[in-house]
């Protein structure tokens, strides 16, 4: 082979080489590929562009160390896929915060990640922004819920006239089938059909300007009976035909509220619930339902300001617990942690595990001193508590931190939630197993 | 010495610095320029840059910088940056720790962001950690 032949031929292998550096380069998903502990070997730059945000420490050496404030079971899922390769997980989504304060540009609320195990040694892990597709997603989800009520063959259905306040207008047979409520019922605001703690009278309202702005409005939950006994319902609420809501006088119907007993459906509804919206090992909420429930709150607070309160809870000296008793005893800790923080809160609270050994909980219409009221009581429960595992005794204690909005205050969630940790971290500071509210002078940071 | 390489990555005022160099000047300093224009479009790309990702300035110049060079800064904590200092007029001269991905590796940089309200010229420039 002639020099001049040798030489094009290496020309024509740089340019190769190059162009393919500049195809990785434009692929506009992430591509890492890492040791079996997440080292990162290579990565390329929307890698980089997702996970920069979000790396504690401004490097990004370990996928998992990168993504563990918003995925922190990722490494216990790597350890514990059995086979010798294969998909560890395919299309993860990922809940990231709501998003920066002040920022125009669109931050990225969620993430999609899977990850393929090549052999003992190497992953690949495939990263993307899917924020717009779950978006779309949700709406898509809104509208099956409607159309489920509606086609579904149901066991029964009381029709309710609401006035503009939401009060119960008049009265017929179907509402006595379904609830057994007598005519007494009229005037009373529609959540005498809620048992206690599952609805607000604010709640009551944003389910009305709901209805005026979409058409409608539908959730699912726990009734209740006129005995005090409850079936699971439906409650779809849609404004009269051609009304004119100023002009409707007291008292006359301005909302139709079709009631429903779908009882039979409970278990169905139940399991895509929990398969979509709950964390797999405390069953409480995951951080998925926490971010959309909290945004959905604080647009309603925005619309019809009310005090709104966030306490974050972190398990004292966690990585103690796991040292000492094994990760199943962990587990079962955090478990327990959920389960008390459920019985604890009103159910319309939203409990959710938001990281590692961190619960956070949404107050709908809670003032940060009732809010402060109530965190106080679980930490003195956790106190008493201690959790039973393979015959030993493990106490343990919990930290708070409580922020909350002021009625016609407007904060966005990510300075409330900013604000809560900061209080936590107070609490964590004066010693642990102590409840701190935010106040102006933590802010410094 | 020739003044051109004078230049630091840390030097004050260096927006007006480098918009008097000429490419070579611009190749022979020790730290990445990427210059980019008003409507983000690379306008130049030195040497050291060039080597250091592994791309010839011909397949970068006249691209979309956020895009299609550079997609790894495409967030609030650079694009934003730039983005807002244009929407506002005001002047930008930040220096933040960064991780750019050349040749797929993560590498550790400081990236220098430097606008002039009036100039339609912008520059990243990359110091790779020592």
């Amino acid at each position: 082979m002639s020099l001049a032949v040798g030489l094009d031929a290496h020309a024509q292998l740089a340019a190769e080489h190059e162009a393919l550096i500049q195809f990785l380069y434009l692929a506009p998903v992430g591509l890492v590929q890492t040791g079996i502990d997440g080292e990162i070997a290579m990565i390329n730059p929307i890698s980089a562009q997702l996970l920069m945000p979000l790396s504690r420490d401004g490097c990004l050496t370990n996928l998992f160390a990168a993504l563990e404030d918003v995925a922190p079971e990722l490494r216990h899922l790597c350890e514990t896929f059995a086979h010798p390769n294969g998909m560890i997980c395919d299309g993860l989504h990922i809940h990231l915060n709501s998003g920066v304060a002040g920022k125009r540009m669109r931050v990225p609320q969620v993430l999609s990640l899977s990850l393929l195990k090549l052999d003992g040694a190497r992953l690949m892990a495939v990263l993307s922004d899917v924020s717009e597709q779950v978006r779309r997603e949700r709406q898509l989800r809104q509208s099956d819920a409607w159309l489920n009520a509606l086609l579904t063959s149901i066991s029964d259905y009381a029709l309710v006239g609401l006035d503009r306040e939401g009060r119960v207008s008049d009265w017929n047979e179907t509402i006595a089938r379904v609830t057994g409520f007598t005519a007494a019922v009229v005037g009373q605001p529609y959540s005498v059909f809620y048992p206690e703690g599952a609805t607000t009278p604010d709640l009551v309202g944003d389910r009305l300007r709901e209805a005026d702005a979409n058409g409608w409005s539908l959730d699912e939950g726990p009734r209740l009976r006129f005995d005090g006994s409850q079936f699971f319902g439906s409650s779809m609420i849609s404004p009269m035909p051609d009304r004119d809501l100023d002009a409707v006088a007291d008292g006359e119907p301005a909302y139709c509220l079709v009631l429903r007993d779908i009882s039979d459906k409970r278990d169905a509804i139940d399991k895509r619930r929990r398969s979509v919206f709950c964390d797999h090992l405390t069953g409480v909420a995951n951080r998925r339902a926490f971010f959309e429930a909290a945004e959905l709150e604080l647009n309603r607070n925005r619309r019809t300001p009310r005090p709104t309160a966030l306490i974050l809870f972190d398990a004292d000296h966690f990585k103690q617990i796991n040292d000492r008793h094994g990760h199943p005893a962990g587990d079962r800790v955090l478990r327990q942690l959920g389960a008390a923080l459920s019985l604890t809160f009103r159910q319309v609270d939203v409990v959710a595990r938001v990281g590692g050994e961190e619960f956070a909980v949404l107050l709908p219409s809670s003032t940060l001193a009732g809010a402060a009221a109530v965190a106080e009581r679980l930490r003195q429960l956790v106190e008493g508590q201690p959790v039973g595992f393979e015959g030993a005794s493990i106490a343990y204690t919990v930290s708070a931190g409580i922020a909350a909005i002021g009625a016609g205050e407007t904060i966005d969630l990510d300075t409330l939630i900013k604000r809560a940790d900061r209080a936590l971290y107070a609490a964590k500071a004066k010693g642990r197993n102590r409840v701190e509210c935010w106040n102006g002078d933590l802010d410094a940071a | 010495m020739n003044a051109a390489t004078d230049l630091s990555f840390a030097a004050p005022g260096l927006h007006g610095q480098l918009a008097q160099l000429s490419p070579e000047q611009l190749d022979r300093l020790d730290f990445g320029v990427i210059a980019f224009d008003g409507e983000t479009v690379v306008s130049q790309y030195n040497q050291t840059e060039s080597e250091a990702a592994g791309l010839s300035a011909s397949r970068v110049l006249g691209q979309p910088l956020f895009t299609n060079v550079a997609p790894c800064m495409n967030n609030f904590m650079v694009a934003q940056r730039f983005e807002d200092a244009q929407d506002e007029g005001s002047p930008l001269d930040d220096t933040i720790d960064y991780v750019l991905t050349l040749r797929m590796r993560p590498i550790k940089v400081k990236l220098r962001l430097l606008a002039e309200p009036g100039s339609a010229q912008r520059y990243v420039l990359v110091q790779r950690k020592l």
